[in-house]
């Protein structure tokens, strides 16, 4: 007898096997199925034994027992082993990570948890649709013997058959509207790209940490849009596992009043590296919302000393002003630097701006000079020095004071990428560029 | 970005407030959220109707809240997560289900309750139901959805300041203390009435009200306060739970003294105005109904807003007032309901509005006891609370508390529907 001989759909949902009563061979009930324990390590996981309950304790029978396998009834072997626990000891053969797990494989076996308890009814990250939704329902295949978990159902659909209103629901639905997606297309999302959060009861058993490759690859715009809308502990999870350039990055983009509780969470060292690698604009808002203390601590801890003082400089101007929103990061070069040696420069350098667009001529003193659009450069021989390229007189600048409002009707009536911000003796700065006031325009 | 634009030093009037109120706590901020339409007219109710003879009710009530509250906000802060999400995850869909459509109906009639306290404070000033409640409904709706909520909290939280009133009337009136005393810690029972379990449950229903339990939970996860001031919030939860007793006390003492004396049955939000009299003079009225119109016109955006938040956040759907409605509209749908039908409820001509203000709460404190269950267990979870969750004796009060108030409500519907 097969395993599987009273199934004949191929797709099985999580929610219709809760419940089911357990007997073994003998016809004896033992329980009623819970969960699932499943090999995390695949892609698509596989059932390595399910859970059961019986008098409200929870135990874990291997899959290679199970007998027969229906929605009205679960067989298992009468002398089949019976493990007391919650968790299911599994032992490391392959050490292929995937998604799901990450790499705290140390031992020689893990405790898993079970698929329910960690993803039934939670929020996921949704690394393909890049936001975070609650899983309704578990969607898996039979397989040959065995059975594999392949997507998590969110859908309106799924919620309605846990709910057990599916039948009546489906049929007002054909009734109405027989063509309606909502009875052929279920919204599911492939387990491929279900990211587990973790969770505070799940420190002590098995670690679904998310510093793989696949969070990585999210741009940081839509990770930050992923964190906000978590709980604080799998916000701060997340966040303390990003390298930090990608949590510079993913920082930047956080909605303000996320940023500091993030940052506070992090050692100083690991914030210290954090800011370090922001524009130095951004990680002066963000260092303004800290208390004096941390904030001091961490500036101190900045083993950059350049960066250090530019922070240090920029918490001296107001938030929105001039001063607030520049960035000190300029590509800056001597007024006899030739065309090829500027290009050069720009190769080697790139990887420091937010962008260039203009290169900004100065002397020893940093007193500016002139302005060479990269437009210009391009168009000049290559043995031009750039101060024959440059822009020197009806320089268009600002001091630090000016207030955003103003910065903006500025760059708009002289259309400007950047704003050279200047301070005495014509002194550069730093540089306000669109994208610094954009947020505040859409904001006002 | 908000309200950080301007700059610490010329700060005006205007934003010193905000900045302040930015500061008190969520316990207070929730308690003073507690003073709503249907609080004040249940207050207001019982001093007229039962004199002192009640107010022992507050002091079990007060440390009922102080226990559910502090649950709440413990829970806030070291799960990082709203109460909704909580019962989802640990509950299940079903049970999240049935209990947010059994939220939802209350928070309806709390609403409505929010709607008749406008329609009841316009009529204090000659404007009729008919044109306060439209377009105040459209402008609860344009506020929420285009403006923004954050100034709408903090607006109704400086209008709540009228209530500081019926203190100042109190003295005024001087009652008499001796027999407040009394009534408050050493109430003779024997002078209960059957009629008093109505009034009971509604005490308790806008004290301690299902929804304020997601509100706090979910305003101290957003401020993200930390496991290390676990205490600093119990404290913000005692100072606001005290606040509201002081402000109750003096509301029904003020309404005992001027209208229970004197046999004044209170039908509508006018004769409710005359606890204010000793204060206000000719000008109680007016004192009266900008107070109610504040609390019910705030509370009208709060709570629909609320309720579309946490039932969202249960059920897993889109949420947030910055969002479109095509990327949020469950979100959006669940709100605009709850206005559009709460007001045109009230708009039912004949209909009694100082009635739904006090059953709407009575309908509170029958489903009160019942969140509270799931308070208390998910406390309970160390997998939720790891090493926070409750002591013994902790629970041992606050499962009395829930039974006192199964008996509470068992013993209304007895007298209320069955003799």
């Amino acid at each position: 007898m097969a395993i599987f001989d009273q199934i004949d759909d191929i797709t099985i949902h999580f929610s219709q096997c809760i419940g089911v009563t357990i007997y073994n061979e003998e016809e004896q009930k033992i329980g009623t199925l819970n969960d699932f324990f499943v090999d995390y390590e695949d892609v698509y996981p596989q059932i390595l034994a399910i859970q059961y309950k019986r008098n409200k304790q929870l135990f874990y029978i291997s899959w290679d027992d199970v007998k027969a396998f229906n929605l009205q009834k679960v067989v298992i072997k009468t002398d089949s082993f019976i493990g007391r626990s919650r968790t299911f000891p599994k032992a490391q053969t392959r050490k292929v990570i995937t998604s799901l797990l990450a790499n705290q494989f140390t031992g020689e076996t893990m405790e898993y948890p079970a698929l329910g308890k960690i993803i039934l009814d939670k929020q996921i990250v949704d690394t393909y649709g890049k936001k975070v939704v609650r899983v309704n329902d578990i969607r898996l295949i039979r397989t040959g013997k065995t059975m594999r978990v392949t997507h998590a159902a969110v859908g309106l659909r799924a919620m309605f058959r846990r709910l057990g209103y599916e039948p009546i629901v489906d049929f007002v639905v054909k009734t109405l509207r027989p063509k309606s997606p909502y009875l052929t297309k279920e919204t599911l999302i492939n387990w491929k790209y279900v990211h587990a959060i973790p969770n505070r009861s799940m420190q002590s058993s098995v670690k679904l940490s998310l510093s793989n490759e696949d969070i990585k690859g999210i741009h940081p715009a839509d990770l930050a849009d992923i964190l906000e809308d978590l709980d604080t502990h799998g916000r701060g999870m997340i966040f303390t596992s990003l390298d930090p350039k990608m949590a510079a990055e993913t920082l930047s983009e956080v909605e303000d009043e996320f940023k500091a509780n993030l940052l506070k969470n992090e050692t100083t060292e690991d914030a210290a590296k954090i800011i370090a690698n922001m524009d130095t604009d951004d990680a002066a808002d963000v260092l303004s919302d800290l208390s004096e203390s941390k904030k001091n601590e961490i500036i101190d801890k900045i083993e950059d000393n350049e960066i250090q003082e530019e922070i240090q400089e920029l918490l001296e101007y107001q938030e929105d002003t001039a001063g607030g929103l520049m960035t000190t990061e300029i590509f800056e070069v001597p007024p006899d630097t030739p065309k090829t040696k500027v290009l050069s420069l720009i190769r080697e350098r790139s990887e420091e701006f937010e962008t260039i667009y203009d290169i900004f001529v100065t002397d020893k003193d940093e007193t500016l000079l002139g302005i060479c659009t990269l437009h210009d450069l391009l168009l000049r021989e290559e043995d031009t020095e750039i101060s024959e390229i440059m822009k020197s007189d009806d320089i268009k600048s600002l001091t630090p004071d000016v207030k955003w409002k103003e910065i903006a009707h500025f760059m708009s009536k002289y259309n400007l990428m950047n704003v050279p911000i200047t301070g005495e003796g014509n002194r550069l700065l730093g540089i306000v560029s669109v994208d610094d006031i954009l947020p505040w325009l859409l904001d006002d | 970005m908000g309200e950080k634009k301007e700059s610490p030093q010329k700060l005006g009037l205007w934003q010193k407030t905000i900045l302040l109120l930015g500061v008190v706590g969520p316990g207070l901020i929730t308690a003073n959220i507690d003073n709503d339409a249907g609080g004040i007219a249940t207050y207001s109710l019982t001093g007229a109707h039962t004199g002192y003879r009640l107010l022992w009710v507050l002091t079990p009530i007060t440390i009922a809240l102080v226990l559910v509250q502090e649950m709440s906000a413990r829970m806030g802060i070291v799960s990082g997560k709203g109460l909704a999400d909580l019962i989802r995850e640990k509950y299940g869909l079903k049970i999240t289900f049935y209990s947010l459509t059994f939220l939802i109906i209350a928070d309806l009639g709390n609403t409505m309750a929010e709607f008749a306290g406008i329609a009841s404070a316009g009529e204090i000033f000659g404007v009729s139901k008919y044109i306060s409640v439209p377009i105040c409904s459209l402008f609860v709706w344009l506020l929420v959805t285009k403006g923004d909520y954050k100034i709408v909290e903090r607006v109704f939280l400086a209008g709540c300041v009228v209530y500081l009133s019926y203190i100042v009337s109190g003295f005024i009136i001087g009652p008499d203390w001796e027999l407040v005393a009394t009534s408050m810690f050493n109430p003779d029972f024997s002078s209960m009435k059957r009629s008093d379990m109505p009034i009971i449950v509604g005490l308790i229903g806008t004290s301690i009200t299902p929804w304020m339990q997601f509100y706090i939970q979910s305003a101290v996860v957003e401020k993200g306060t930390s496991i290390k001031h676990l205490w600093h919030s119990k404290v913000d939860v005692v100072a606001g739970c005290f606040l509201m007793l002081v402000v109750t006390i003096f509301i029904i003492l003020c309404c005992a003294a001027t209208m229970f004396h004197a046999g004044v049955q209170i039908t509508d939000a006018k004769d409710a105005a005359l606890a204010l009299k000793p204060l206000a003079g000719d000008y109680s009225s007016a004192l009266f109904g900008v107070g109610l119109f504040n609390a019910s016109f705030f509370a009208a955006a709060l709570l629909p807003l609320a309720t579309s938040y946490y039932v969202c956040e249960g059920m897993g759907w889109e949420s947030g007032v910055d969002k479109t409605f095509k990327e949020a509209p469950n979100f959006f749908t669940i709100f605009t309901a709850l206005v559009v039908i709460g007001a045109a409820l009230i708009l039912i001509p004949g209909i009694n509005l100082f009635g739904i203000l006090i059953w709407s709460q009575v309908l509170n404190g029958v489903l009160i006891p019942l969140i509270l269950l799931f308070i208390v267990n998910l406390c309970n979870d160390p997998d939720i609370m790891g090493e926070y969750t409750n002591g013994p004796i902790y629970n041992f009060i606050c499962y009395s508390i829930v039974l006192v108030m199964f008996v509470a409500n068992a013993a209304m519907i007895y007298f209320e529907i069955i003799r």
